[in-house]
This record gives structure tokens, C-alpha cells and sequence, in this order.
């Protein structure tokens, strides 16, 4: 059956399946219990399932990241907000050091089956650090999956899927997707599948979460220019789907990757490298689109300039293919 | 060297022989890891437990199967008072396919979850996270975890917010503070403000100081603190003096201890303690020394082992579960 | 069952890539070691490559027509006695057709100015090599495009696959006035990019100078008059004209040489290339040891060669042999012309029309004899003004003294 929901009433009813399948799910965070989330994502929770299995802790990112990785490893299927991304700096050493290295350290005996929810992105003039993508952060960890949907029917499908996942998954949620509406069958999604969100023919636009939206915008404004764009929307950042890149390039001969997230370092230039390594002979263009070396303005012009809208991307587009 | 006739040995001297025979293990172990150390035959760094057996062994023998313990890098003692298999334990730092771990783990990282060793934590105050997650768990199956960790370790994040976060949602986790009077190469004092146990009474957490080198006050520490737990009571913190006999680590030949300091706690070393209460309690000496004997050749013949085990061969490992 | 891929060979040593011209086995076909198994154009001839093992052609990755880069993967084989097993397909009747250039071309006919042989070492193209995206460069290899010369609109001047695409349309950009008509693009070939090349390495490098001689052909003339009814096939005044320079070069070795990174190399045999005009191209193939052998062998020869020039079917050896090129621009009627010398090689010779001009007689009169003009082009660094002298002033002799050419 399929409704028509906003993104995070999707990810409310995927925690809310989740939470009814299995007993061994928990859920917890500051604020997600008693008020719902303080974006108004999991009202009801509580009081449906109660405290034993949906519960508020204190500020302790420290205590929140032990108690994830201890339940999990000891049969619990956790669920921990952190409210946003820009505090997983504090969760990081757990991530790094305990949940992502069991799975190894144990000889594949004893998986780890957490999931960190996260609100993440810019455009809500929150301020600098409020505001990051910490995408980036954890691309270099092994073991760990890093899921980045853009719409409510992807928003619910890899949910349901992270948490039925044994593997520690980031499940970040854009911040600026929230009030987006969409249909959604209630399929789960699979993790590390990319979705084509539009074919096209002269070049391939690689983004994810809200990036997709935007490259949708701009592939409208170069349609009427006659270039045709086919816009993927990658929907898992960590393990990348890199044969549906590929796979497009090969096509268009035309890559370019839209990250809200720094230039240096980010999971574009991932993107390239493998597609370099891979599909070398089938590329006449490569580039990225990302954002400046600097942290994130607060004022709305400065917000909005720093960040790769449709107007830069159909704009590049353009400049780079005349 | 006094002997004390202890009404628990004398009530229980099978129970006692158990842990004395533990407690020689543990010596004999690390006197041999020490010693292939030297030869090269263990490889990067090591943490040993000389001196300390006595809180191992005795917070072991209040455990059930139901309970977990997490243990920090010096973690031998526990690994054995649990239960852990010697020769796996051997041939896990000798780096040998047939290790605990598989050669994968080291000293640092060793982990036995059928034996209830949840795992050794490399990060200080690592264990405590752990064993928060873990208490979440147990508690609906009536377990209780247990964190083991130095007098460093109470100044860590983890200690403060960990403590906290399972007094305000009541989790059966045991802290146990095993104070050896050094934070790896710096008295306590130097670095810590006020009394350890002192943190725990600010939180409302029970807590009590006990003699380290006393396997019989250990135990009976112990088993207030896991009761307490296990009835739903929240944390209990137990302070357990104690003093390492050896450098920090296998690096470390501990030249910052100032002089007759090793000797005056040489003279409380708990083995010959309790060798003294068992004879005293009317166990016959030959008794006692066949265990002796017995730990003996058992290191003799693991050692041999372990000497010709295979080393693992390199392998792809898989990065996920499922 | 095993697969392999073979992979364009290095059927020339300046070539970079080559395009098939014909599959000779079609998929599912078996061969042995030694069959042929494709015919491949390079930049200098038409080569049937053999298979140098047993196999079964399993698939074909680069179709007739298409060019591939050396090294390129052009088919899949299978280990003899594979089950891969489709009915081994009839082969088609016919040869295949041997396919030149592909983009359209301008009618009038090539007019070599200079001869050119294409034996110097491969040279590297680190100076002109294109900075191109790896799709360019396959889409210019497939329409048989040159990058060299071609602009660049990428960031930094990269040639994209647009850049390569426009070039490669027939009806080209139309930047030119209408006072010049429609702008048809004709790209080079892989030879012609080559030889282009050479050219102005030659022109660049070397520092020549002429000696021009005229040779009273009468006797030639006449002889080959009286021949006809001798033999059946009459050596033409070129061929007279190789055998002069022949014995020539045997007497004065310096320029039977090759000048390679400031040395002479002077060579022990005596090669002399004959330039040939092909539709688009200029090859020169050898007469080898034409000191040794007779006109009527050389005859022969000449005219084999050009048949086999025509087609595209010589050898490398035979175009890398020469130490020595002879070129004749005497059938277009062309009186005299500068040829321009073919590196490593010392020395050329440009024979012009043989036609009748007055001279004094003997007797203080005008009488007119057979004479064509021969101008020798030699390279300064490995001889000297009267070296060139005295060779022009032999290969005059020699013609002037045929008799003296079949002994």
C-alpha cells in the first residue's frame, strides 16, 4: 500500500515496524523519549513501547556511544540519536575503537547491530556547528555503514534496513528534508544501492540526501539548454555503489559529484578516485562540486552562497560542455 | 610474612584452593609472558598483573554465567580468573593461528565472550563504556557487568558520564576501580583531585574501599557489589588497593617508584597470604604445594606449545556481517 | 577452459596503433599456431599477423574498420580444445576489402615533393603529444582522426570528445569567408601523420645542401629502345638510374651511411629505396644489395615493389632496408626538383623528366640529345661539397656509360 508521508514521519513509522518486530530493538537519545525528538521525529514512540525500550538519557555522548556498542554486542538491537551530527566528534572514539572493530577482534563471532540516527546538513542557518556533514569524518573506518537517503520512501526503506542490519550503520538525516513529501510502498531499501533519479544521456551528476534535489533542479535548467543529465542519487555513502556509477559513465562519459561537505577529503573525490582506477577509458570529464574550505556562515546569503545549489550546478554544467 | 586464620577460608578451603590455584596461574603466566618478553617471542607491548591477582580472581568468583566483565589492556588476570583458556591465551600473544583471537587481537585486544570476557579496551575508560551497554542488556535477563579499571581511569570522560548514566536509569553495572597507585608512570595523587571513591559518593553511588592484595575481602566486596546490582539497585563502585610488582608495561622497569616502596608491598603479596590462611585453616602444605607443581608444568608444556604453533596465514577478512 | 586476449601487435616499430582491415578466422573458428589470423593496416603497410598459438577465436573486440592502440586488446581467444563450441561459421567468400581512410577526401591526387622512407627509430612524441581525455582519444582513433594539431576548448586546453567530434564532422566549422567556398576538414592518416612528421624533423634537422648534374640519357634511351624487342620487360630509365647510384654508393661508401646522434654509421650493404606514390600515402620500399644484382633483376624488383606499394602490402624490413632513396618525379614531366632527405639516411636523388635538349655538338654545332637533370641532396654534417661532387659526377658517368652498368 502506499501513502504519501513527509520524510520524518517515514522515519517515525520505520522505527515504530522496527521497534514492533523485534523485542531485542531499543531506542534512546536526549530528548526522543518524553518529546519526541527535538525535530519532531519520533512522538509516540514512548509511549507506546514504553521505558523500557524507548528511554531519554542524559548530555553524555560518551555514556550514549558505550551503551550503544555494550547492548549491541550483547544481543540488544540499538537505536541512539545523536542529535546532531556535529556531536558525533564525541562519539567517535567508541565508533571507532569498540563498535567497528569487534566484528574483527572476535574472529566474525560477535556482531555489532547499532544504529546511530543523525541530523545532519546545512540550510537551516543553525550555524557552524550545527550544521556540518560529518559524512567525511568516518569514510575511512572499516566496518562501518554510512546510509544518506534523500527521500521519505528512501528515509524508511534504509532505515528498516539499518536497523535489521548486524553491522554498525550512520543513518544521517538531512536536515532540509525533513517537510518533504513523497510516496513510499513501505519496501525495504537495500543498503549500498544507488538509484537512478533521472536518466540522461550527456552528463552524470553523483550526489546524495539533499545535493539530489538540487541536481534534479539544475537537470531541469540544463534540459532546456539541450543537455541531458542523468542524476544519481547514491542513497548509501558508505559502502559506495560504484558499478551504477560506472555503469552511467560509460554512457555519458561525464562525472560530476555534488558533496555538501569540504572539497578535501570528502567522499566526491572517492567517488572519482574509484571511477578513475575503473573506468579511465570511458571518461571525458571529471570534477566536483563541493563546499569552500571553511565552516558554515550563519546569515542566509552567506549560508546560501556557501552551499552547491541548482543554480552552481547547472551553471558548471554548462560552462564545462560548450 | 603473617598469616591470618580468615573464618571464610576455613568455612570454604575447596572454594579457596580454587582461587589459590587461580592465583598462581595468573603469577606463573605473567611471569612467563614477561620472560618470552625478553626473548622476543611476544611482540609490541604488554601490560602484566603481577600483584594484583587478588582482585581478579576474587571478583571472579562471584560472577555467573549470566554475568559479563569488561577488562582494560591489563587484562591478563581477568581473561584467566575467568576462565579463559591458558594455552589460548598464550598462543594468542605469541601471535599463533590457534590464539583466543586468532592471532588478530594481541594482548591489548583480547576478548573471550564464552568465557564472558567481554573484551580488553586499549582506550583508557574504554571499559567502562562497554560495560554500560552491556549492564543495558543483562538487565532483563537479571546479569550484571562488570568494568574493571585503574585509578587513571576515573579521570576520564567515560568514568564521570558512564557513572552517571547507569545510576539515573539504574543499570547492574559494577564499577571496579582497581588502584595500584599509579596512572602509568604518575602517582594518583599528582593527577587526581581528591578521593576516587569520593566521585561515587557525590553520584549517591555505593561505594567502599577494600584491601587489594586480600582475595577474601575482594570476594566478599564483590559480592555485596553484584547483589546490590542485580537487585535492581544501579551501580556499586568498589575501590580495590592494590600495587603492580612490575613496570606499567614490559617497557617500563618502573624506575620512578621510590625505594622500598615494592618491598613493603611485596611483603602483603597475596599469595603467600592465602597459602598462609589455608594452611592455617588446616590444609596440608603438600596440598598446596602440588598446585604449585602443578601450574608449573602445565606453563612448562603450554609454553612448549605455543613455541610450535603455526602462525595465521594472511587472509581477506570480511568487512561486514551478512 | 582458459582465456586469453590477444592484443595489437607491434607490426611496425614507429607505429602507435593500427586498424584491422580483415578478420581472417570469425568467431568460434579454430586455428594452429602459424595461421593467419587478421590482417592489420599500420602507418606503413598491410600485415597478416599470425596466431602464435593454438586457439579458438572467441570474440572479436575491435571490428574491421576499427583502429586499436598497440597493446589493445583485439580479441578473445580460447585454449585449443575449450568446449566453447558454436558451429564453427562459414568464412565469407570474398578477401576481405582493404579500407583506407575513412573521412571524405579531396579528389586531386597526393603530389610527393620529397620521398620520404619510414626507417628511423621510432621516435618518442613527447613534444607534440596531445593533451587529450581518454575518450577523445578513442573517438579519434575510431574516426581515424590525428590529434595532433587539433585545439583544445577543456579546462587548460584539453582536447575533449566535442573538440574531437567537430573536427571529425564532414561538413566542418564554417570560420572560413564564403570567398573560399565550403570548408571540407581532410584529416591525416596514420601514415600521413607520420610522414608529416618526418618531413619537418628533415627540413629541421638537417642541414643540406644541392649538387644538380645534368646526364645525357641517349644511349639509355636508345638502348631501351632496342630492348623492346629483346626481353620482355625493359628496365625503365629509374631502374637505370638505381643501378648507377648502386655502384655508386659501392665507391663511395660515406654515402651509403645513416647519420644517428652525430656519427656516421656507414653500412656494408647497399639498399636503394625507390619512392612510391600510393593514393595517401609515400612509401619507399628497397631494392636491397641492388649493387650485386643486374638490371633485369632490379627491374623486376622495382616493379614488384610498387604493386606491393600500391596494395600496402610490403614488409617492415622492406621499408626500413634502404640506405640510400632514389626518387623520380620524371614521369610527371617535371624537369628538375629538390627531393628531401630521408633521416638517418645521408643522401637523395631527384631524377627529373628525361627530354630533348640542345647541347654542342662535337663539331661546334647544336644537336639535341636525351638528357635529365639529377639533383643529389646530401647532409652537410656526414659530407662535404666536393663529396657530392664527385658521387653526382659518377652517377652521371655510369648513365652517360651504360655498358659500364652491366658489367
Amino acid at each position: 500500500m502506499t501513502t504519501t508521508i513527509d520524510f520524518r514521519t517515514a522515519v517515525r513509522e520505520a522505527l515504530d515496524e522496527e521497534l514492533a518486530a523485534d523485542d531485542r530493538v531499543i531506542f534512546f537519545g536526549e530528548d526522543v523519549a518524553l518529546a519526541g525528538g527535538v525535530f519532531a521525529v519520533t512522538p509516540g514512540l514512548y509511549e507506546k513501547y514504553g521505558p523500557e525500550r524507548v528511554f531519554d538519557t542524559p548530555i553524555s555522548e560518551l555514556a550514549l556511544a558505550g551503551a550503544a556498542f555494550g547492548a549491541a554486542i550483547s544481543g540488544l538491537r540499538p537505536v541512539v540519536e545523536i542529535m546532531f551530527g556535529d556531536f558525533l566528534t564525541l562519539v567517535m572514539d567508541s565508533i571507532v575503537n569498540q563498535s567497528t572493530k569487534y566484528w574483527f577482534l572476535t574472529g566474525e563471532q560477535v556482531s555489532v547491530p547499532l544504529v546511530f540516527r543523525s541530523v545532519v546538513g546545512a540550510g537551516g542557518r543553525f550555524g557552524a556547528i550545527h550544521s556540518q556533514m560529518p559524512v567525511s569524518w568516518f569514510m575511512g573506518i572499516p566496518g562501518l555503514k554510512i546510509v544518506t537517503p534523500a527521500t521519505p520512501a528512501d528515509a524508511k526503506g534504509l532505515l528498516r534496513s539499518a536497523i535489521q542490519d548486524d553491522n554498525p550503520v550512520l543513518f544521517f538525516e538531512h536536515k532540509r528534508l525533513y517537510g518533504i513529501t513523497g510516496d513510499v510502498d513501505g519496501e525495504l531499501v537495500p543498503i549500498g544501492v544507488a538509484r537512478i533519479a533521472r536518466e540522461g544521456t550527456d552528463i552524470t551528476i553523483v550526489s546524495a540526501m539533499n545535493g539530489v534535489h538540487e541536481a534534479l533542479k539544475a537537470a531541469d535548467v540544463l534540459a532546456s539548454d539541450g543537455i541531458s543529465s542523468e542524476v544519481i542519487d547514491l542513497r548509501t555513502l558508505r559502502p559506495l555503489d560504484i558499478p551504477a556509477v560506472l555503469a552511467s559513465v560509460a554512457k555519458t562519459n561525464r562525472i560530476v559529484v555534488v558533496e555538501e561537505g569540504p572539497l578535501t577529503g570528502g567522499w566526491a573525490g572517492e567517488v572519482l578516485a574509484r571511477v578513475t582506477e575503473e573506468g579511465l577509458g570511458d571518461l571525458d570529464d571529471a570534477w566536483r562540486i563541493a563546499t569552500a574550505e571553511s565552516p558554515v556562515p550563519y546569515s542566509p546569503p552567506l549560508e546560501d552562497a556557501f552551499l552547491p545549489g541548482a543554480d552552481r550546478i547547472a551553471s558548471e554544467v554548462q560552462r564545462r560542455l560548450r | 610474612m603473617t598469616a591470618t586464620q580468615d573464618p571464610s577460608v576455613v568455612g570454604e578451603t575447596d572454594l579457596y584452593l580454587g582461587l589459590y590455584r587461580s592465583m598462581v596461574l595468573i603469577r606463573g603466566f605473567e611471569d612467563l609472558i614477561q620472560s618470552l618478553f625478553l626473548r622476543g617471542e611476544i611482540y609490541g607491548t604488554t601490560h602484566l598483573y603481577s600483584g594484583q591477582e587478588a582482585v581478579a580472581v576474587g571478583v571472579a568468583s562471584v560472577l555467573e554465567d549470566r554475568d559479563r566483565l569488561a577488562a582494560t589492556y591489563r587484562g591478563h588476570g581477568h581473561a584467566l580468573a575467568l576462565g579463559v583458556d591458558p594455552q589460548g591465551l598464550l598462543d594468542e600473544m605469541l601471535g599463533r593461528a590457534t590464539g583466543v583471537n586468532g592471532g588478530r587481537a594481541g594482548s591489548m585486544n583480547i576478548n573471550s565472550p564464552r568465557d564472558r570476557l567481554v573484551g580488553s579496551f586499549g582506550i583508557v575508560g574504554g571499559t567502562i563504556a562497554a560495560a554500560t551497554g552491556v549492564g543495558l542488556a543483562l538487565k532483563r535477563v537479571g546479569g550484571v557487568a562488570v568494568c574493571q579499571f585503574g585509578d587513571g581511569a576515573i579521570n576520564q570522560g567515560y568514568f564521570y558520564e558512564c557513572l552517571n548514566f547507569c545510576t539515573v536509569l539504574r543499570l547492574p553495572v559494577v564499577f571496579l576501580c582497581e588502584n595500584n597507585g599509579y596512572g602509568e608512570y604518575t602517582p594518583f595523587q599528582d593527577v587526581t583531585a581528591g578521593a576516587i571513591r569520593a566521585r561515587a559518593e557525590a553520584m549517591e553511588v555505593p561505594a567502599e574501599t577494600v584491601d587489594g592484595m586480600s582475595v577474601v575481602a575482594v570476594r566478599a566486596a564483590a559480592a555485596r557489589a553484584v547483589t546490590h546490582a542485580r537487585a535492581g539497585g544501579g551501580p556499586y563502585f568498589i575501590e580495590a588497593v592494590t600495587y603492580r610488582y612490575v613496570g606499567h608495561s614490559r617497557s617500563d622497569p618502573g624506575a620512578y617508584r621510590p625505594a622500598g616502596e615494592l618491598d613493603a608491598w611485596k611483603e602483603r603479596d597475596p599469595i603467600p597470604r592465602l597459602r598462609g590462611q589455608l594452611v592455617d585453616a588446616g590444609v596440608e602444605p603438600n596440598v598446596v604445594d602440588a598446585i604449585d607443581g602443578e601450574i608449573g608444568t602445565l606453563l612448562e608444556a603450554i609454553t612448549r606449545k605455543g613455541l610450535e604453533a603455526a602462525f595465521p596465514e594472511p587472509r581477506r577478512t570480511p568487512e561486514f556481517s551478512g | 577452459m582458459t582465456s586469453s586476449v590477444v592484443r595489437m601487435p607491434r607490426l611496425s616499430d614507429s607505429m602507435s596503433e593500427a586498424t584491422i582491415v580483415g578478420w581472417l578466422k570469425q568467431p568460434g573458428e579454430t586455428f594452429v599456431r602459424g595461421e593467419p589470423l587478421v590482417e592489420v593496416e599500420t602507418d606503413k603497410a598491410t600485415i597478416v599477423y599470425e596466431a602464435e598459438v593454438d586457439g579458438v577465436l572467441a570474440e572479436i573486440l575491435v571490428p574491421e574498420g576499427a583502429t586499436a592502440l598497440l597493446g589493445e586488446p583485439i580479441a578473445r581467444l580460447d585454449a585449443a580444445g575449450s568446449d566453447d563450441s558454436s558451429e564453427p561459421t562459414p568464412m565469407e567468400g570474398a578477401a576481405p576489402e582493404i579500407e583506407r581512410a575513412r573521412a571524405s577526401r579531396a579528389t586531386e591526387p597526393a603530389h610527393p615533393v620529397a620521398a620520404l622512407s619510414v626507417d628511423a627509430p621510432a621516435q618518442s612524441d613527447s613534444g607534440t603529444r596531445a593533451r587529450a581525455t581518454p575518450v577523445a582519444r578513442r573517438t579519434a582513433s575510431q574516426l581515424g582522426l590525428s590529434l595532433y594539431g587539433l585545439t583544445g576548448t577543456g579546462p587548460g586546453g584539453r582536447i575533449r570528445k566535442l573538440d574531437v567530434v567537430r573536427a571529425g564532422s564532414a561538413v566542418g566549422a564554417t570560420t572560413s569567408s564564403d570567398l573560399k567556398g565550403t570548408t571540407t576538414q581532410v584529416p591525416l592518416s596514420t601514415t600521413g601523420r607520420t610522414i608529416a612528421r618526418r618531413m619537418s624533423q628533415s627540413r629541421t634537422e638537417i642541414p643540406s645542401f644541392e649538387v644538380v648534374v645534368q646526364a645525357d640519357m641517349s644511349t639509355i634511351v636508345e638502348l631501351r629502345r632496342n630492348a623492346v624487342e629483346l626481353v620482355e620487360m625493359v628496365p625503365s630509365v629509374n631502374d637505370f638510374v638505381i643501378r648507377a647510384a648502386a655502384m655508386a654508393l659501392r665507391e663511395h661508401p660515406e654515402f651509403n651511411s645513416s647519420f644517428i646522434d652525430g656519427q656516421c654509421e656507414r653500412h656494408s650493404r647497399v639498399n636503394v629505396g625507390v619512392a612510391v606514390a600510393t593514393a595517401d600515402a609515400l612509401l619507399v620500399p628497397a631494392v636491397i644489395d641492388a649493387d650485386v644484382k643486374n638490371l633485369s633483376v632490379i627491374a623486376a624488383e622495382t616493379r614488384d615493389l610498387v604493386a606491393r606499394a600500391q596494395s600496402r602490402r610490403l614488409s617492415p624490413e622492406e621499408l626500413t632496408a634502404s640506405t640510400f632513396t632514389v626518387s623520380n618525379l620524371g614521369m610527371f614531366g617535371v624537369q628538375s626538383f629538390t627531393a628531401v632527405i630521408n633521416p638517418p639516411q645521408v643522401a637523395i636523388l631527384a631524377v627529373g623528366a628525361v627530354s630533348r635538349s640542345p647541347v654542342e655538338s662535337a663539331t661546334g654545332g647544336v644537336t639535341f640529345r636525351d638528357v635529365a637533370t639529377l639533383t643529389l641532396t646530401s647532409d652537410h654534417r656526414a659530407v662535404y661539397g666536393a663529396d657530392a661532387a664527385r658521387f653526382a659526377a659518377r652517377v652521371r658517368q655510369l648513365l652517360e656509360h651504360p655498358l659500364a652498368l652491366v658489367l
